[in-house]
């Protein structure tokens, strides 16, 4: 058991406390159980008291048995009354479609049931995604069926009629159209060409119209560096896929929301065999992020320090051969082994023989919220070594928080006649929320339009309702050659409108002629600009196909690549070194789970782990493990952070990885309206400083302990597995060594007799060297099996319900740790031990190899959740549904129960899709095809490390991996012959020092 | 006679059958089948199985059109009704009744008769593919002017068959059991 420490096999720790625990710890927290795991939550006062509740009892047995003798009526069936050709009830149908968030637009597949989408995976006819998406995209579902969504048109707070709003409306547009005075619209990114388009047309109606489009989250500094850098606003198109080398400097790129480059970077981390290649990433970053813990090389880096680093790494590869652009004097550029390298001499060498031995197959990704200067080195250095993996393509301009202040500004000197919101929250995401509430008193008119009210819709006068994308149409051109489309999978579910069709009634006011409605609008401008002209096939069926496939491969409109105008350096150079000053270095980068607040209503989101600390429900502070015990801090102390006029009071976390004197704060938390959001966490934007060129990140912030403490809602600490031999992480000679000399397996003895299997056995394989820790199985998997969220006091007792987690396992020091993520879900022992201590037999082992929980059967002694030593099951502590409201409820899949209070529950390999599976196979007379049956968390998985199927297939893909030099199985001396198979962890760490 | 004696020979015995015999009768009262079995409501239009599948013998899968492409076999929509009654027996008043439903596009409410708990997924496919006839569950439906629950819905019921399906199977099925795992049916 311990043999991992003699072969000096890494050891891995979870929590700072848990690698030097304290005897405090000893005493309370190296308790399995959270403290309080076991108590109530105290009910309210004005809940049903222990007593009453008997009371209640009796009362109502003593109803049921006398009303017991008259039949019990059922209900109805209520069938169509026309049914859709395309519905049978009970059988899913999938739509694609296309969701957007901020500059993406991820092609998707929406399953509906009986006309009402339950679940949303990526689109597998899209050549980028290839039908993977991100968690956000998934969870999104739940703001469609969100009870705070609006359900009317509202003016001055009253519910109104669609009528009125138009007319009010319109009358000032024609005003503001005499006059010539100036109107504002303010929007999220414009991927939509059709959506263009129209803005175009308003624009042309009415002259006075300012349109920004603005993405709080976005990060400023990309575009203003691809300015200076490409002459023009430009976003860089990656080729990860083909890098030997990444060199990452504050990016996230692992982040879940680029489910493209996760595939393509995955695809190089599972060698099947030794000898096979696997690319390397370097690291250095300030925050320790998704990207940083895949590294194979990290190095906590200050974000303020990345350009200089970036620019030195130039100069010196420019020193050994490597041409610098044209334009680029390597005098200009600063020395690399000056004073406060973080890089060792061995890190600086080595870093710099990867990049110049890959010339042309190396990549440097800078991330968002990086300063601008480190963005132009970052275009430096992919102009030197990146040959074309790195392309700037020209994009969609976004207003950055200067251009908002101007906004701001001529609002606040009475420059529009009317201000119109549309999907965007200015007043909770802008800094200085004071200084616009009072700019917007200035304005006349002040117009919403979105989906669920916020901040910014309660100071508007007229508030328009929106119809959810998943009730709209629209169409997204990615830049790629590929235009995707977006179709209503489901009727409105209030009185709500399409975003474009409520503009199109503007227009018509104003007396253009628009189309009929936004579908025939965007039918029009596909004719004119995407059909092929001349082409055999009908507009019609062309149409017809693009919305079945939900995209077009139109091979066109791919925009060159711009070329690197080498006197953006001489100008980037200067600032980075004397802009920032000493204190300590804020990064606000955005929320995980929440992006820029928009999710923040949507729970499942809120109570999604983040995959790095393991945070639920709230952004605390995160800290670096140095700087913590400097100012003898722990995590949930309450510190006081303040930059400039900010300054907030919020729990920290410490954080090992992170780079000392940086603190990480996450955005889009501290909401103040949303049932849900309002109140978790602070508003990060707030400390913004719409001033700098770098809003992101914020120099000179002071932090004071204040003295209170709050527990975090934190599920790392859980489910500690005592320092035994979980995770297997390897580097790439270590992998050789392995390979070449396989531990002996383990032979147990078992009193039970042996299983049998007569036809299949599910198994899975994870592959934890893929795994970049996502978390999208997660909402999957929630989304899939009807998982309750429970809340942040719940979450504090170790009683989340997900039945898949992403175990988080930290190696080496503290300051700079490795990282593994390991996705852990019921095991499917074949000797389960949860199955010989349940007293009712409420789970036991089906004949295909699967640990079944029966809900009906079971009385919830909690036995099983005990005796199971992976802690995956789940306990219904109480009626999480009775907390519903309408319309939650028609999120879920109808093939799964929902589970009532006292129930324990678990992984089940998505025996709804097995069972489904099987039928359809049998139906077509044909045996079961392996990859056939897919788990919502291998749908969902956009490293494809999860793969299940049938053991007892030798020629299936599960068969062969689990078969694997890498694979193991979690606790395998425990003799429980789980059903899951891991494979080891690999890296790719440069050896040697430098050579030039 | 000691008083332990007394207590331990005759009030033991006899407030244990007392106690048995409460259970027991209570038990046999409130059992499901008892309240279940037999339940015929009225249905808001008198539709009946034994002119329709009986005499006409039009076949159950012509309207429930579910029971081979889904887990549930479904009732037919009001539609299905209409592909005869455009032209059949539009006099009649409950035909009347049906078309005016119809054209107002409201739904109609048909009286559920078998219902299962919300966790069993009981799935017609595989039971119709396999030959097993509809009646063997739901009754001799084309002799019902209404229809009535047949079966017991018991999970015993469903196991009985499982265990020993021979005699609802056609002769010669390949089938010899059916599954009896939890997830089978429960999810």
């Amino acid at each position: 058991m311990r043999a991992h420490l003699k072969r000096g096999m890494p050891r891995h720790w979870r929590s700072l406390e848990e690698r030097t625990p304290t005897p405090d710890l000893r005493a309370e927290g190296w308790n399995e159980f959270a403290p309080g795991a076991a108590e109530p939550m105290a009910p309210p006062a004005d809940v049903l008291s222990r007593r009453r509740f008997l009371g209640l009892v009796g009362a109502t047995a003593a109803l049921a048995a006398t009303a017991a003798c008259s039949k019990v009526d059922r209900g109805f069936i209520v069938p169509y009354t026309k049914r859709p050709v395309e519905v049978v009830p009970g059988v899913a149908n999938y739509y694609a479609s296309t969701f957007q968030e901020g500059r993406r637009a991820y092609s998707v597949l929406v399953k509906t049931r009986e006309g009402r989408p339950i679940h949303i995976t990526g689109n597998d006819e899209h050549p980028a995604f290839k039908g993977k998406t991100s968690p956000r995209a998934m969870a999104d579902i739940m703001r469609l069926y969100d009870p705070d969504r609006l359900r009317g048109p509202r003016i001055d707070g009253r519910p109104a009629l669609w009528s009125e709003a138009d007319r009010l409306l319109v009358e000032a547009l024609r005003s503001a159209k005499a006059t010539g005075n100036g109107v504002l619209l303010l929007t999220g990114a414009v991927l939509s060409p059709t959506r263009r388009t129209l803005i175009a047309d308003m624009k042309s109606a009415l002259p006075g119209l300012e349109h920004a489009a603005w993405e709080p989250a976005a990060g400023d500094a990309e575009l203003s560096a691809a300015r200076a850098a490409f002459g023009g606003p430009a976003l860089v198109k990656t080729k990860i896929g083909q890098a030997k080398v990444i060199l990452s400097l504050g990016a996230d790129f692992l982040g879940g929301d680029d489910p493209e480059s996760v595939a393509a970077f995955a695809a190089w981390r599972r060698p099947r065999g030794p000898g096979e290649p696997m690319n390397r990433l370097w690291a250095l970053e300030g925050a320790m992020t998704l990207t940083g813990a895949k590294a194979d090389r990290r190095v906590p880096v200050k974000p303020s320090q990345a350009a200089p680093l970036a620019f030195a790494l130039a100069r010196a590869l420019n020193e050994r051969g490597v041409p610098l652009p044209a334009g680029v004097q390597a005098s200009a550029l600063p020395q690399g082994k000056s004073q406060g390298n973080p890089l060792s001499a061995e890190e600086w060498g080595a870093l710099l023989n990867d990049l110049r031995g890959a010339r042309g197959e190396a990549l440097v990704v800078c991330g968002a919220s990086m300063p601008p200067e480190a963005h132009v080195a970052a275009h430096l250095l992919n102009a030197m070594v990146g040959g074309t993996l790195a392309q700037a393509r020209p994009a969609e301009p976004l207003a950055s928080l200067r251009d908002l202040d101007g906004v701001v500004r001529r609002m606040a000197s009475g420059g529009y006649e009317a201000v119109i919101f549309w999907g965007v929250n200015p007043v909770y995401a802008f800094p200085d929320a004071d200084r616009l509430t009072a700019a917007m008193e200035r304005a006349p008119l002040k117009v919403w339009m979105g989906v669920i009210e916020d901040e910014t819709s309660a100071r508007c006068r007229i508030v328009l309702p929106e119809h959810h994308w998943l009730e709209a149409w629209g169409d997204y051109g990615d830049g790629d050659g590929v235009v995707s489309l977006q179709q209503p999978t489901v009727g409105p579910l209030y009185d709500t409108r399409q975003g474009e069709e409520v503009v199109m009634g503007w227009l018509k006011g104003l007396g253009a002629v628009p189309s009929a409605d936004y579908h025939a609008y965007i039918q029009t401008r596909w004719r004119k600009e995407v059909y092929p002209q001349g082409s055999p096939v009908s507009f019609e069926r062309y149409f017809e196909a693009a919305l079945h496939d939900g995209l077009v491969r139109t091979g066109s409109g791919i925009p060159a690549a711009l070329a690197f105008n080498g006197t953006a350096v001489e100008v980037a150079r200067g600032p980075s070194s004397a802009a920032f000053d000493q204190g300590f270095e804020l990064l606000l980068a955005p929320g995980y789970a929440v992006y820029d607040g928009r999710y923040a209503n949507i729970g499942w989101l809120q109570e999604l782990p983040d995959p790095v600390t393991k945070n639920t429900w709230g952004n605390p502070l995160s800290l670096s493990v140095a700087d913590a015990e400097a100012l003898g801090l722990g995590d949930g102390d309450m510190v006081k952070i303040e930059a400039g006029k900010a300054a907030m009071e919020m729990p920290i976390l410490v954080q090992p990885g992170q780079a000392e004197g940086v603190l990480v704060l996450a955005l889009g938390y501290g909401r103040s309206a949303g049932s849900v959001a309002a109140g978790i966490g602070v508003n990060a934007f707030k400390f913004m400083d719409a001033g700098s060129s770098s809003p992101n990140v914020r120099t000179g912030v002071r932090i004071a302990k204040t003295g209170g403490r709050r527990d975090l809602p934190i599920t790392q600490a859980h489910h500690r597995m005592e320092g035994r031999d979980i995770v297997r992480s390897y580097t790439l000679a270590g992998y050789a060594r392995e390979a070449a000399e396989p531990r002996p397996a383990e032979d147990l003895v078992t009193l039970y007799d042996p299983q049998k299997f007569p036809l299949h056995k599910w198994g899975m394989v994870i592959d934890q060297s893929a795994c970049v820790g996502c978390s999208g199985c997660v909402i999957a998997c929630q989304s899939e099996n009807n998982i309750a969220v429970v809340g942040a006091e719940q979450v504090v007792r170790g009683r989340e319900m997900q039945w898949i987690r992403i175990d988080r396992y930290y190696e080496g020091d503290p300051r700079r740790p490795g990282t593994v993520h390991q996705p852990m879900l019921c095991q499917q022992c074949d000797d389960a031990p949860c199955e010989n201590v349940c007293p009712v037999n409420a789970t036991n082992h089906s004949p295909d190899g699967l640990n079944q929980m029966a809900y009906n059967r079971c009385v919830g002694t909690r036995y099983c959740g005990n005796n199971c030593p992976y802690k995956v099951r789940r306990f219904n502590f109480f009626e999480y549904t009775a907390f519903k409201k309408d319309p939650e409820a028609l999120a879920y899949n109808p093939e799964v129960t929902v589970r009532p209070r006292g129930v324990m529950e678990k992984c089940t390999f998505c025996i709804q899709r097995i069972e489904d599976a099987r039928m359809r196979a049998r139906d077509e007379n044909r045996p079961l095809r392996d990859g056939e049956i897919v788990t919502a968390c291998q749908a969902a998985c956009p490293a494809d490390a999860i793969v299940f199927g049938d053991l007892k297939d030798p020629g299936s893909r599960v068969s062969l991996l689990s078969k694997s030099d890498r694979g193991y199985k979690v606790l395998a001396e425990l003799g429980v012959r789980p059903a899951i198979t891991y494979l080891a962890n690999l890296t790719n760490p440069a050896a040697g020092e430098e050579q030039a | 006679m000691h008083p332990f004696d007394r207590a331990f020979r005759l009030i033991l015995p006899v407030g244990a059958v007392a106690v048995l015999v409460t259970v027991l009768a209570v038990g046999w009262f409130t059992e499901p089948d008892q309240l279940l079995k037999g339940y015929e409501p009225a249905q808001p239009i008198p539709f009946s199985h034994k002119l329709h599948a009986g005499t006409m013998k039009v076949p159950c899968l012509y309207c429930h059109v579910g029971a081979t492409r889904s887990r549930i076999a479904g009732v037919p929509s009001v539609e299905t009704c209409m592909n005869c009654h455009r032209v059949t027996k539009t006099n009649s008043p409950a035909i009347i009744q049906l078309t005016r439903i119809y054209e107002s596009g409201r739904p109609l409410l048909w009286k559920r008769i078998h219902d299962l708990p919300d966790y069993v997924y009981f799935d017609h496919r595989p039971h119709v593919h396999a030959g097993i006839a509809c009646q063997t569950c739901h009754g001799e439906v084309q002799t019902m002017d209404v229809v009535y629950q047949h079966m017991s819905m018991r999970m015993g019921n469903c196991l009985g068959c499982h265990r020993d399906p021979h005699a609802a199977l056609p002769e010669h099925s390949p089938v010899k059991r059916g599954p009896e795992n939890c997830y089978a049916c429960h999810r």
